[in-house]
């Protein structure tokens, strides 16, 4: 049974993009768009508890494990969230010209093979097989970042291609490295993570140590950590809102997931104090760099884009200070940035189509025209500067008492003072666009009901799980900690 | 032939490959580059079947045939096209002076040698200097995308820099599984396919070179 999930569950998204070519009826490609969707959410859980029945499975090159369930997980219910919202914004999106109705069909196909590629990321076992979703994942993501057509679209769209091609291929030869290292013993399935890791305590530290770096600078340009952030803001900025959803919400915590896999190969092979130190270093960076473009920024996209720098700062940080809380308080950060991002993405998108403007100085007085909309936006952003009782203070404090009790007081204070910072000009922005008087340029219709079906949906993830963890979820979390730190 | 022979032909083809990456560096047309890089996919595609032959691993034949008909002419000839049509009478423009850019490549040569004698164990795992080739090739391909402005020098950039990949990939004594081989390889002509897309696009509605738009900034 759990065999035969783990190869149909890559199916789903590819035979539903095959599917959708077929049609061009725009209420047609929705429902196909939320059934698959939902398909993919089910068949997940049930592969979840499968899993939790006798855990982890391997079929041919793919493998299920508690940590891919984790990522997996997120990645369906993101899915779902962007297939629901996505009827009210195309309809939109139409309807002002910023999508060719005759196309949508392409744009529908497009979604769903970056779904899928990111599916085979999050159950690759083989390490050459993780590569190759993960390059899939940009040209299809490359796609649809430049799927507006205009030049800014194309311009962030080539910047995205470019260094995170160039990055990934970094990647390759690290994963080349480690596999040249462990080939001599594990012979021909040395590519396979978990036969990898069978001999990992045997392989030489010196190549194994190089291979890392590599990887980190690879997978890391994937990820969005600084310095190798470039293509991050354009990207998350330029694409259509769904996509910057999946980027931001799934697409960077998936790259994470591949620097996980090489983490806990790294740490068996050298100790685990050298990959903890590079991740620590990687996470003090971003979220430094983040912090002074989050001050300054007008774009609400941009703005997002920058915090999702800040965030996969933040997760390589707790799995930098690395034992048990620090690895459980990253794991957790990225369920939490995951759905707060994707809503407040949502949010912002609602708000741009609403005032036909990404200019946060324009965007005032959400709160008129918009109550529903505001408030959510509200919600995401309190979330997302760290307020209690929502889920990404739980987290941050988790993966800040794993760096006192570590002693790592140097990077505690900095990140302290980074997250006040950001708090601060977070909610600045948020507090001036909600209320005031609406600005002229705002629309006032009525709010679509997809997108809101769609942002309650996350928003009452986030603040479940703010107040507290469910048994199932930290159980989990639990046993996918006890994978990475072992 | 003998694993002393092998070892000097990867060492020899390692040498030649560094010879057409400076060509790569040096090329003050994009024709030029595009025919040095050529004739570098052309070198990998020999030094596969060069390990083919001696290790009688049928898997590199295969990979050596894509890399010549892909790697070797599929895509520098639909590079060679794209210059046509676009009828660009631009050059490389460097960021920097080329003669700059020479000297970092050859900085990233001797890290490259360096940084492989370091490790011992390795020249089991990997034959001849096909680690620190694959180093030096892969860095340099980066350098070449960092310091050209226009985007089919950036490209030219990128195949250099798969090139190295693939040379240290297929001289892993075990040999890579052909499978992931194929994908990768597929990887790169679909990355290819869309770069150009996107560049034909921007050419055919501002008129500008896509690697030199800058509006995105802060």
């Amino acid at each position: 049974m759990a065999d035969t999930l783990l190869w149909v569950l890559p199916l789903v998204p590819i035979v539903t993009a095959l599917v959708m070519l077929t049609t061009r009826d725009r209420r047609m490609l929705s429902a196909i768009d939320i059934a698959s969707s939902s398909v993919l959410l089910v068949l997940a859980l049930l592969l979840a508890r499968e899993v939790r029945a006798s855990g982890p499975r391997a079929f041919g090159v793919l493998r299920v494990d508690d940590l891919g369930l984790v990522f997996l997980l997120l990645l369906v219910v993101l899915t779902l969230a962007v297939s629901i919202y996505t009827v009210g914004w195309l309809r939109q999106a139409v309807a002002v010209g910023n999508m060719q109705a005759d196309s949508v069909r392409f744009y529908f196909a497009l979604v769903h093979a970056f779904v899928a590629t990111m599916v085979v990321t999050v159950l690759a076992d083989n390490l050459g097989v993780l590569w190759i979703a993960m390059e899939g994942t940009t040209i299809t993501s490359a796609v649809l970042v430049g799927y507006h057509g205009h030049h800014h679209g194309l311009e962030a769209a080539w910047k995205y291609i470019i260094v995170t091609t160039i990055g990934i291929s970094f990647g390759l030869f690290g994963t080349v490295l480690i596999y040249a290292a462990a080939a001599a013993s594990a012979g021909a399935g040395a590519m396979s993570w978990s036969a990898i890791m069978d001999v990992a305590p045997t392989l030489d530290p010196g190549i194994v140590r190089i291979g890392f770096i590599f990887v980190m600078i690879g997978y890391g340009t994937k990820a969005g950590l600084a310095p190798m952030h470039l293509w991050l803001p354009d990207a998350h900025s330029q694409a259509p809102t769904p996509v910057s959803a999946l980027l931001s919400g799934v697409l960077i915590k998936c790259a994470l997931l591949g620097i996980i896999r090489f983490q806990t190969i790294a740490a068996a092979a050298c100790g685990p104090g050298f990959p903890t130190t590079v991740l620590l270093v990687f996470g003090l960076i971003s979220v430094v760099v983040a912090a002074p473009f989050i001050l300054t920024q007008h774009d609400i996209k941009r703005l997002l884009g920058y915090h999702s720098v800040e965030h996969v700062g933040i997760v390589a940080l707790g799995l930098g200070f690395g034992g048990p809380v620090g690895t459980y308080g990253a794991l957790l950060h990225v369920v939490n940035h995951g759905v707060t991002k994707a809503l407040a993405f949502f949010a912002a998108g609602t708000a741009i189509a609403r005032y036909n403007s990404r200019d946060m100085r324009v965007i005032r007085g959400l709160l008129g025209v918009a109550p529903i909309g505001a408030t959510l936006l509200m919600l995401a952003a309190l979330s997302l500067a760290g307020v209690p009782p929502f889920s990404i203070f739980v987290s941050e404090v988790i993966v800040l008492r794993a760096g006192i009790g570590d002693g790592h007081w140097a990077a505690v204070a900095v990140f302290l003072v980074m997250v006040v910072v950001i708090f601060a000009g977070l909610l600045h922005h948020a507090g001036s666009m909600a209320f005031g008087e609406p600005t002229p340029a705002a629309g006032r219709e009525r709010e679509a009901w997809s997108p809101i079906v769609g942002m309650v949906l996350l928003a009452a993830i986030m603040i479940a799980l703010g107040l507290g963890i469910p048994g199932s979820i930290d159980g989990l979390l639990r046993r996918a900690t006890e994978i990475i730190v072992d | 032939m003998s694993s002393e022979t092998v070892h000097a032909i990867i060492d020899d083809i390692g040498a030649l490959l560094l010879f057409t990456m400076i060509l790569i560096v040096a090329a003050g047309q994009i024709y030029r580059a595009i025919y040095a890089v050529a004739a570098q996919s052309l070198l990998i595609a020999i030094a596969a079947a060069v390990l083919a032959a001696s290790t009688g691993n049928r898997d590199l034949w295969v990979i050596a045939g894509l890399t010549l008909g892909v790697k070797a002419i599929g895509l520098p000839w639909g590079l060679h096209v794209v210059v046509q049509r676009m009828n660009v009478r631009r050059e490389v423009e460097p960021v920097i002076p080329i003669a700059a850019t020479l000297a970092l490549a050859v900085a990233i040569v001797v890290m490259a040698f360096q940084v492989s004698a370091s490790l011992g164990p390795i020249r089991q795992a990997i034959t001849g200097n096909a680690l620190p080739v694959g180093i030096a090739l892969t860095l340099t391909g980066v350098l070449v995308m960092a310091t050209r402005r226009t985007a089919l020098t950036q490209m030219v950039g990128l195949f250099a820099s798969e090139n190295g990949l693939f040379f240290t990939a297929m001289a892993v004594t075990q040999g890579m599984p052909l499978i992931i081989e194929i994908g990768v390889i597929l990887d790169v002509i679909l990355a290819a396919l869309v770069m150009t897309i996107m560049v034909l696009r921007v050419r055919s509605t501002v008129d500008a070179d896509i690697a030199d738009l800058d509006r995105l900034r802060g």
